[in-house]
Protein backbone atom coordinates (compact mmCIF):
# COMPACT_ATOMS: atom_id res chain seq x y z
CA UNK A 1 0.00 0.00 0.00
CA UNK A 2 1.27 3.62 -0.45
CA UNK A 3 1.07 4.06 3.06
CA UNK A 4 1.23 7.27 4.62
CA UNK A 5 5.33 7.90 5.52
CA UNK A 6 4.59 7.51 9.83
CA UNK A 7 7.08 9.65 10.28
CA UNK A 8 5.02 12.60 8.98
CA UNK A 9 4.16 14.92 11.63
CA UNK A 10 0.64 16.05 10.93
CA UNK A 11 0.28 18.01 13.88
CA UNK A 12 3.53 20.23 12.68
CA UNK A 13 2.68 20.23 9.42
CA UNK A 14 -0.99 21.69 10.42
CA UNK A 15 1.08 24.47 12.94
CA UNK A 16 2.79 25.56 9.39
CA UNK A 17 -0.48 25.70 7.73
CA UNK A 18 -1.56 28.14 10.73
CA UNK A 19 1.32 29.88 10.50
CA UNK A 20 1.27 30.61 7.29
CA UNK A 21 3.48 28.22 5.39
CA UNK A 22 1.86 27.33 2.11
CA UNK A 23 4.42 24.61 1.44
CA UNK A 24 3.44 22.41 4.74
CA UNK A 25 -0.09 22.30 3.11
CA UNK A 26 0.92 21.24 -0.43
CA UNK A 27 2.92 18.45 1.47
CA UNK A 28 0.02 16.77 2.99
CA UNK A 29 -1.81 17.17 -0.41
CA UNK A 30 1.16 15.46 -1.50
CA UNK A 31 0.88 12.25 1.40
CA UNK A 32 -2.73 11.89 1.35
CA UNK A 33 -4.77 14.14 -1.67
CA UNK A 34 -5.11 10.52 -3.39
CA UNK A 35 -6.22 8.42 -0.64
CA UNK A 36 -8.77 11.19 0.75
CA UNK A 37 -9.73 11.53 -3.16
CA UNK A 38 -10.52 7.78 -2.88
CA UNK A 39 -12.53 8.40 0.08
CA UNK A 40 -14.86 10.98 -1.16
CA UNK A 41 -15.68 9.01 -4.47
CA UNK A 42 -16.47 6.20 -2.71
CA UNK A 43 -18.91 8.13 -0.94
CA UNK A 44 -20.45 10.63 -3.38
CA UNK A 45 -19.65 8.26 -6.23
CA UNK A 46 -18.75 10.97 -8.65
CA UNK A 47 -15.62 12.26 -9.78
CA UNK A 48 -16.36 15.69 -10.34
CA UNK A 49 -18.21 15.57 -6.81
CA UNK A 50 -15.05 13.95 -5.12
CA UNK A 51 -13.13 16.28 -6.78
CA UNK A 52 -15.15 19.02 -5.21
CA UNK A 53 -15.13 17.65 -1.74
CA UNK A 54 -11.42 17.26 -1.62
CA UNK A 55 -10.95 20.95 -2.98
CA UNK A 56 -13.12 22.52 -0.17
CA UNK A 57 -11.48 20.51 2.42
CA UNK A 58 -7.72 21.40 1.78
CA UNK A 59 -9.36 25.29 1.57
CA UNK A 60 -11.19 24.51 4.95
CA UNK A 61 -8.46 22.79 6.54
CA UNK A 62 -5.74 25.55 5.06
CA UNK A 63 -8.50 28.16 7.15
CA UNK A 64 -9.11 26.09 9.95
CA UNK A 65 -5.62 25.12 10.80
CA UNK A 66 -5.63 27.20 13.64
CA UNK A 67 -8.28 26.32 15.48
CA UNK A 68 -6.72 22.31 15.44
CA UNK A 69 -6.05 21.15 19.17
CA UNK A 70 -3.80 18.44 18.84
CA UNK A 71 -5.27 17.44 22.31
CA UNK A 72 -8.36 16.53 21.02
CA UNK A 73 -7.09 14.26 18.40
CA UNK A 74 -4.59 13.52 15.80
CA UNK A 75 -3.73 16.12 12.72
CA UNK A 76 -4.52 13.09 10.14
CA UNK A 77 -7.80 11.86 11.71
CA UNK A 78 -9.05 15.63 11.43
CA UNK A 79 -8.03 15.99 8.07
CA UNK A 80 -9.78 12.79 7.39
CA UNK A 81 -13.19 13.73 9.13
CA UNK A 82 -13.09 16.87 7.29
CA UNK A 83 -13.11 15.47 3.89
CA UNK A 84 -15.67 12.42 4.77
CA UNK A 85 -17.81 14.89 6.66
CA UNK A 86 -17.66 17.24 2.85
CA UNK A 87 -18.74 14.01 1.22
CA UNK A 88 -21.45 13.14 4.19
CA UNK A 89 -23.05 16.17 3.37
CA UNK A 90 -22.75 16.58 -0.28
CA UNK A 91 -24.87 13.02 -0.27
CA UNK A 92 -27.85 13.88 2.32
CA UNK A 93 -28.23 16.97 0.28
CA UNK A 94 -28.65 15.55 -2.95
CA UNK A 95 -29.83 12.13 -4.07
CA UNK A 96 -27.38 9.81 -5.36
CA UNK A 97 -28.26 8.56 -8.40
CA UNK A 98 -25.19 6.42 -8.94
CA UNK A 99 -25.63 2.90 -9.18
CA UNK A 100 -23.60 1.36 -6.01
CA UNK A 101 -20.03 -0.41 -6.43
CA UNK A 102 -20.80 -3.02 -8.73
CA UNK A 103 -18.14 -4.67 -7.55
CA UNK A 104 -20.02 -4.81 -4.05
CA UNK A 105 -22.95 -5.89 -5.27
CA UNK A 106 -21.22 -8.68 -7.10
CA UNK A 107 -19.46 -10.28 -3.63
CA UNK A 108 -23.02 -9.38 -1.96
CA UNK A 109 -24.75 -11.66 -4.48
CA UNK A 110 -22.26 -14.16 -4.42
CA UNK A 111 -22.35 -14.63 -0.81
CA UNK A 112 -25.14 -16.92 -2.18
CA UNK A 113 -26.56 -19.67 0.92
CA UNK A 114 -25.16 -17.52 4.18
CA UNK A 115 -28.59 -16.04 5.10
CA UNK A 116 -26.80 -12.30 5.15
CA UNK A 117 -24.24 -11.39 2.48
CA UNK A 118 -20.51 -10.47 3.53
CA UNK A 119 -19.59 -7.93 1.15
CA UNK A 120 -16.20 -7.39 2.78
CA UNK A 121 -14.84 -11.11 3.60
CA UNK A 122 -12.45 -11.20 0.97
CA UNK A 123 -11.33 -7.31 1.60
CA UNK A 124 -10.89 -8.04 5.11
CA UNK A 125 -8.75 -11.26 4.95
CA UNK A 126 -6.40 -9.26 2.75
CA UNK A 127 -6.39 -6.10 4.66
CA UNK A 128 -4.10 -4.88 7.33
CA UNK A 129 -3.03 -5.70 10.73
CA UNK A 130 -3.94 -3.84 13.61
CA UNK A 131 -6.50 -3.59 16.62
CA UNK A 132 -9.04 -2.39 14.65
CA UNK A 133 -8.75 -5.03 12.02
CA UNK A 134 -8.42 -7.70 14.57
CA UNK A 135 -11.56 -6.73 16.55
CA UNK A 136 -13.61 -6.36 13.42
CA UNK A 137 -12.56 -9.97 12.51
CA UNK A 138 -14.32 -10.82 15.82
CA UNK A 139 -17.57 -9.32 15.03
CA UNK A 140 -20.30 -11.06 13.01
CA UNK A 141 -20.33 -10.77 9.44
CA UNK A 142 -23.71 -8.50 9.52
CA UNK A 143 -22.46 -6.42 12.05
CA UNK A 144 -19.22 -5.66 10.27
CA UNK A 145 -20.73 -4.98 7.12
CA UNK A 146 -23.23 -2.85 8.35
CA UNK A 147 -19.79 -0.58 9.84
CA UNK A 148 -18.45 -0.99 6.83
CA UNK A 149 -21.05 0.13 4.68
CA UNK A 150 -22.11 2.88 6.61
CA UNK A 151 -18.45 4.27 6.85
CA UNK A 152 -16.57 3.68 3.61
CA UNK A 153 -19.42 3.87 1.43
CA UNK A 154 -21.85 6.66 3.06
CA UNK A 155 -24.70 4.32 3.11
CA UNK A 156 -27.34 5.06 5.21
CA UNK A 157 -29.51 2.86 7.60
CA UNK A 158 -32.12 2.53 5.04
CA UNK A 159 -29.51 1.78 1.92
CA UNK A 160 -27.44 -0.99 4.35
CA UNK A 161 -30.96 -2.77 4.81
CA UNK A 162 -31.77 -2.71 1.25
CA UNK A 163 -28.11 -4.01 0.44
CA UNK A 164 -28.05 -6.66 3.08
CA UNK A 165 -31.46 -7.75 2.34
CA UNK A 166 -32.53 -7.17 6.12
CA UNK A 167 -35.36 -5.13 7.98
CA UNK A 168 -34.21 -2.09 8.65
CA UNK A 169 -34.92 -2.38 12.52
CA UNK A 170 -32.71 -5.24 12.69
CA UNK A 171 -29.94 -3.33 11.21
CA UNK A 172 -29.80 -0.54 13.23
CA UNK A 173 -29.15 -2.98 16.17
CA UNK A 174 -26.47 -4.36 14.60
CA UNK A 175 -24.67 -1.29 14.28
CA UNK A 176 -25.32 -0.46 17.80
CA UNK A 177 -24.20 -3.68 19.02
CA UNK A 178 -21.60 -3.76 16.66
CA UNK A 179 -19.85 0.18 17.66
CA UNK A 180 -20.81 -1.49 21.15
CA UNK A 181 -18.26 -4.70 20.73
CA UNK A 182 -15.54 -2.70 18.58
CA UNK A 183 -15.22 -0.32 21.91
CA UNK A 184 -15.22 -2.98 24.27
CA UNK A 185 -12.66 -5.22 21.91
CA UNK A 186 -10.22 -1.60 21.47
CA UNK A 187 -10.41 -0.67 25.29
CA UNK B 1 -36.51 8.76 17.30
CA UNK B 2 -38.08 7.90 21.22
CA UNK B 3 -35.75 7.61 23.73
CA UNK B 4 -32.33 9.78 23.51
CA UNK B 5 -29.02 8.20 22.40
CA UNK B 6 -26.80 7.87 24.84
CA UNK B 7 -23.61 10.09 23.87
CA UNK B 8 -21.22 7.51 23.05
CA UNK B 9 -24.05 5.70 20.33
CA UNK B 10 -24.77 9.24 18.67
CA UNK B 11 -21.16 10.02 18.42
CA UNK B 12 -20.28 6.67 16.70
CA UNK B 13 -23.32 7.24 14.54
CA UNK B 14 -21.87 10.84 13.65
CA UNK B 15 -18.85 9.74 12.73
CA UNK B 16 -20.07 6.66 10.53
CA UNK B 17 -22.65 9.63 9.04
CA UNK B 18 -25.67 7.81 10.02
CA UNK B 19 -27.41 10.10 11.74
CA UNK B 20 -30.58 12.08 10.16
CA UNK B 21 -30.38 16.01 9.26
CA UNK B 22 -31.52 17.44 12.24
CA UNK B 23 -29.37 14.81 14.64
CA UNK B 24 -26.45 15.61 12.75
CA UNK B 25 -26.97 18.98 12.70
CA UNK B 26 -27.53 19.25 16.66
CA UNK B 27 -24.16 16.96 17.16
CA UNK B 28 -22.51 19.66 15.14
CA UNK B 29 -24.00 22.55 17.30
CA UNK B 30 -23.15 20.68 20.55
CA UNK B 31 -19.72 19.98 19.46
CA UNK B 32 -18.68 23.61 19.99
CA UNK B 33 -19.48 23.48 23.32
CA UNK B 34 -19.55 20.26 25.21
CA UNK B 35 -16.36 18.67 25.51
CA UNK B 36 -17.20 15.26 26.55
CA UNK B 37 -19.36 15.04 23.17
CA UNK B 38 -16.25 16.24 21.67
CA UNK B 39 -14.20 13.21 22.99
CA UNK B 40 -16.62 10.45 22.19
CA UNK B 41 -16.78 11.82 18.52
CA UNK B 42 -12.56 11.88 18.40
CA UNK B 43 -12.45 8.47 19.86
CA UNK B 44 -14.68 7.21 17.04
CA UNK B 45 -13.01 9.34 14.16
CA UNK B 46 -9.77 7.68 15.77
CA UNK B 47 -10.82 4.49 16.32
CA UNK B 48 -12.12 3.80 12.48
CA UNK B 49 -9.63 6.02 10.80
CA UNK B 50 -7.70 2.65 9.79
CA UNK B 51 -10.90 1.98 7.55
CA UNK B 52 -9.92 4.35 5.47
CA UNK B 53 -6.54 2.20 4.26
CA UNK B 54 -9.01 -0.15 2.72
CA UNK B 55 -9.81 2.54 0.04
CA UNK B 56 -6.89 2.27 -2.67
CA UNK B 57 -5.57 5.89 -3.51
CA UNK B 58 -7.28 7.71 -6.67
CA UNK B 59 -5.03 9.39 -9.08
CA UNK B 60 -5.30 13.06 -8.34
CA UNK B 61 -6.30 15.04 -11.05
CA UNK B 62 -3.10 17.80 -12.00
CA UNK B 63 -5.31 20.05 -12.34
CA UNK B 64 -6.72 20.27 -8.48
CA UNK B 65 -3.92 21.56 -6.76
CA UNK B 66 -3.96 24.65 -8.85
CA UNK B 67 -7.67 24.93 -8.09
CA UNK B 68 -7.01 25.02 -4.68
CA UNK B 69 -3.79 27.14 -4.61
CA UNK B 70 -6.09 29.78 -6.67
CA UNK B 71 -9.19 29.25 -4.15
CA UNK B 72 -6.58 30.11 -1.51
CA UNK B 73 -4.21 32.45 -3.15
CA UNK B 74 -5.16 34.31 -6.01
CA UNK B 75 -2.83 35.32 -7.89
CA UNK B 76 -1.98 39.14 -7.67
CA UNK B 77 -2.93 40.70 -10.57
CA UNK B 78 -0.34 42.58 -12.74
CA UNK B 79 0.62 46.61 -11.80
CA UNK B 80 -1.53 48.18 -14.07
CA UNK B 81 -2.06 52.05 -13.24
CA UNK B 82 -5.21 52.11 -11.07
CA UNK B 83 -8.53 53.19 -11.57
CA UNK B 84 -10.58 53.24 -9.79
CA UNK B 85 -12.60 49.55 -9.77
CA UNK B 86 -15.35 48.96 -11.72
CA UNK B 87 -18.32 46.07 -11.43
CA UNK B 88 -15.64 44.38 -13.69
CA UNK B 89 -12.87 44.95 -12.31
CA UNK B 90 -14.50 43.70 -8.31
CA UNK B 91 -16.08 41.15 -10.05
CA UNK B 92 -13.03 39.63 -11.62
CA UNK B 93 -11.35 39.93 -7.84
CA UNK B 94 -13.93 38.65 -5.89
CA UNK B 95 -14.98 35.56 -7.99
CA UNK B 96 -13.17 32.47 -7.25
CA UNK B 97 -15.54 30.53 -9.26
CA UNK B 98 -14.56 32.17 -12.84
CA UNK B 99 -10.84 30.68 -12.21
CA UNK B 100 -12.71 27.99 -13.35
CA UNK B 101 -14.27 28.74 -16.17
CA UNK B 102 -13.27 27.86 -19.83
CA UNK B 103 -11.92 30.53 -21.59
CA UNK B 104 -15.47 31.29 -23.35
CA UNK B 105 -16.85 31.20 -19.86
CA UNK B 106 -14.31 34.16 -18.66
CA UNK B 107 -15.58 36.08 -22.40
CA UNK B 108 -19.12 36.09 -21.90
CA UNK B 109 -19.28 36.32 -18.16
CA UNK B 110 -16.82 39.84 -18.56
CA UNK B 111 -19.06 40.62 -21.66
CA UNK B 112 -21.77 40.64 -18.77
CA UNK B 113 -20.64 42.02 -16.09
CA UNK B 114 -19.30 44.98 -18.47
CA UNK B 115 -22.38 45.23 -21.04
CA UNK B 116 -25.21 44.37 -18.96
CA UNK B 117 -28.18 41.03 -19.62
CA UNK B 118 -31.03 41.42 -21.59
CA UNK B 119 -33.48 41.46 -19.73
CA UNK B 120 -31.62 42.69 -16.47
CA UNK B 121 -32.30 45.64 -14.49
CA UNK B 122 -30.42 48.94 -15.70
CA UNK B 123 -31.43 50.70 -12.95
CA UNK B 124 -29.92 49.34 -9.76
CA UNK B 125 -26.87 47.51 -9.63
CA UNK B 126 -26.56 44.31 -8.44
CA UNK B 127 -25.52 43.54 -5.19
CA UNK B 128 -25.24 39.63 -5.81
CA UNK B 129 -24.25 37.80 -8.67
CA UNK B 130 -23.84 34.32 -9.86
CA UNK B 131 -22.42 32.48 -12.91
CA UNK B 132 -24.01 29.46 -12.83
CA UNK B 133 -21.67 27.22 -14.93
CA UNK B 134 -22.57 23.10 -16.24
CA UNK B 135 -20.27 21.34 -13.77
CA UNK B 136 -18.67 19.00 -16.32
CA UNK B 137 -17.19 21.73 -18.98
CA UNK B 138 -17.79 24.84 -16.68
CA UNK B 139 -19.82 26.39 -19.91
CA UNK B 140 -21.82 29.47 -18.51
CA UNK B 141 -25.60 28.21 -18.62
CA UNK B 142 -27.21 31.17 -16.58
CA UNK B 143 -26.99 33.85 -14.60
CA UNK B 144 -28.63 35.38 -11.41
CA UNK B 145 -28.28 38.86 -10.04
CA UNK B 146 -29.82 40.09 -7.47
CA UNK B 147 -30.52 44.14 -6.74
CA UNK B 148 -31.77 43.23 -3.31
CA UNK B 149 -31.16 40.33 -0.40
CA UNK B 150 -34.74 39.18 -0.96
CA UNK B 151 -35.69 39.01 -4.85
CA UNK B 152 -33.23 38.24 -7.32
CA UNK B 153 -33.47 37.38 -11.14
CA UNK B 154 -32.65 34.07 -13.21
CA UNK B 155 -31.38 34.68 -16.44
CA UNK B 156 -30.70 32.53 -19.38
CA UNK B 157 -27.74 32.85 -21.46
CA UNK B 158 -28.86 29.86 -23.93
CA UNK B 159 -31.63 27.46 -24.31
CA UNK B 160 -31.31 24.44 -22.28
CA UNK B 161 -32.31 21.00 -24.26
CA UNK B 162 -34.25 19.13 -21.71
CA UNK B 163 -36.20 15.67 -22.35
CA UNK B 164 -39.84 14.98 -22.30
CA UNK B 165 -41.31 14.59 -18.92
CA UNK B 166 -38.47 16.76 -17.55
CA UNK B 167 -38.22 19.90 -15.95
CA UNK B 168 -35.69 22.01 -14.43
CA UNK B 169 -35.75 23.63 -10.64
CA UNK B 170 -33.68 25.94 -9.35
CA UNK B 171 -32.36 25.54 -5.49
CA UNK B 172 -30.13 27.00 -3.26
CA UNK B 173 -28.40 26.69 -0.35
CA UNK B 174 -26.93 29.01 2.32
CA UNK B 175 -23.86 27.99 4.28
CA UNK B 176 -25.72 26.53 6.94
CA UNK B 177 -28.76 25.78 5.93
CA UNK B 178 -29.71 21.77 6.12
CA UNK B 179 -30.36 21.35 2.80
CA UNK B 180 -30.92 23.11 -0.94
CA UNK B 181 -34.26 24.87 -1.06
CA UNK B 182 -36.18 24.58 -3.99
CA UNK B 183 -36.90 28.61 -5.69
CA UNK B 184 -39.10 26.66 -8.15
CA UNK B 185 -38.84 25.30 -11.74
CA UNK B 186 -37.45 26.95 -14.72
CA UNK B 187 -38.75 27.02 -18.35
CA UNK B 188 -35.74 26.95 -20.78
CA UNK B 189 -34.61 29.60 -22.46
CA UNK B 190 -36.40 32.15 -19.92
CA UNK B 191 -35.92 34.68 -17.62
CA UNK B 192 -37.42 33.96 -14.22
CA UNK B 193 -38.09 36.41 -11.32
CA UNK B 194 -37.80 34.94 -7.55
CA UNK B 195 -39.11 36.62 -4.43
CA UNK B 196 -36.89 35.02 -1.67
CA UNK B 197 -39.39 36.19 1.03
CA UNK B 198 -39.46 33.00 3.62
CA UNK B 199 -35.62 32.78 3.13
CA UNK B 200 -32.73 34.13 4.82
CA UNK B 201 -31.29 37.20 3.14
CA UNK B 202 -29.15 36.75 -0.11
CA UNK B 203 -25.18 35.80 1.63
CA UNK B 204 -22.33 35.86 -0.02
CA UNK B 205 -20.97 32.02 -1.29
CA UNK B 206 -24.63 30.94 -1.47
CA UNK B 207 -24.78 27.76 -3.79
CA UNK B 208 -27.25 27.97 -6.40
CA UNK B 209 -28.02 25.11 -8.49
CA UNK B 210 -30.40 23.83 -11.58
CA UNK B 211 -30.95 20.27 -11.36
CA UNK B 212 -33.25 18.20 -14.05
CA UNK B 213 -35.94 16.84 -11.98
CA UNK B 214 -39.11 15.26 -13.05
CA UNK B 215 -41.78 17.19 -14.77
CA UNK B 216 -43.65 18.88 -11.55
CA UNK B 217 -40.65 18.97 -9.69
CA UNK B 218 -38.91 16.78 -7.58
CA UNK B 219 -40.62 14.69 -4.92
CA UNK B 220 -39.12 14.88 -2.08
CA UNK B 221 -38.31 18.63 -1.81
CA UNK B 222 -34.53 18.00 -2.03
CA UNK B 223 -32.41 17.65 -5.61
CA UNK B 224 -32.95 13.96 -7.19
CA UNK B 225 -31.26 14.56 -10.42
CA UNK B 226 -28.28 15.57 -11.81
CA UNK B 227 -26.70 18.87 -11.50
CA UNK B 228 -26.90 20.97 -14.84
CA UNK B 229 -26.41 23.91 -13.57
CA UNK B 230 -24.04 25.57 -10.48
CA UNK B 231 -22.49 28.57 -9.00
CA UNK B 232 -22.01 30.67 -5.76
CA UNK B 233 -23.01 33.90 -5.00
CA UNK B 234 -20.68 36.48 -5.27
CA UNK B 235 -21.34 39.97 -3.35
CA UNK B 236 -20.55 43.14 -5.85
CA UNK B 237 -21.51 45.82 -3.69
Amino acid sequence: MTGTPDEFDYDAALRACAAGERAALHRIYQLEGARLLAVALRIVRRRDVAEDVVHDAFVRIWEKAAGFDPTRGSGRGWIYSIVRHGALNHIRDHAREMPADETLIERVEQAGEASVPDPYEQVLLASESGQLYDCLGRLDAPKRSSILLAYLEGCTHSEIAERLATPLGTVKAWIRRGLQSLKECMA
Amino acid sequence: MSDPLPQDELAGLYVLGLLDTAQRAAVERNLEHDAGLRARVIYWEERLLPLTKMVEPEPLPPTLWARIESSLWPAPRSATARTPASLAERLWDSLALWRTLAATGFAAAMLLAVVGLPGAQKTAEPKFMVVLVAPEDKAPGWVVQASTTQSLKLIPLGVTEIPQAKALQFWTKGKDWKGPVSLGLVQPGRPLDVQLKELPPLEHNQLFEITLEPEYGSPIGKPTGPILYIGRAVKVM
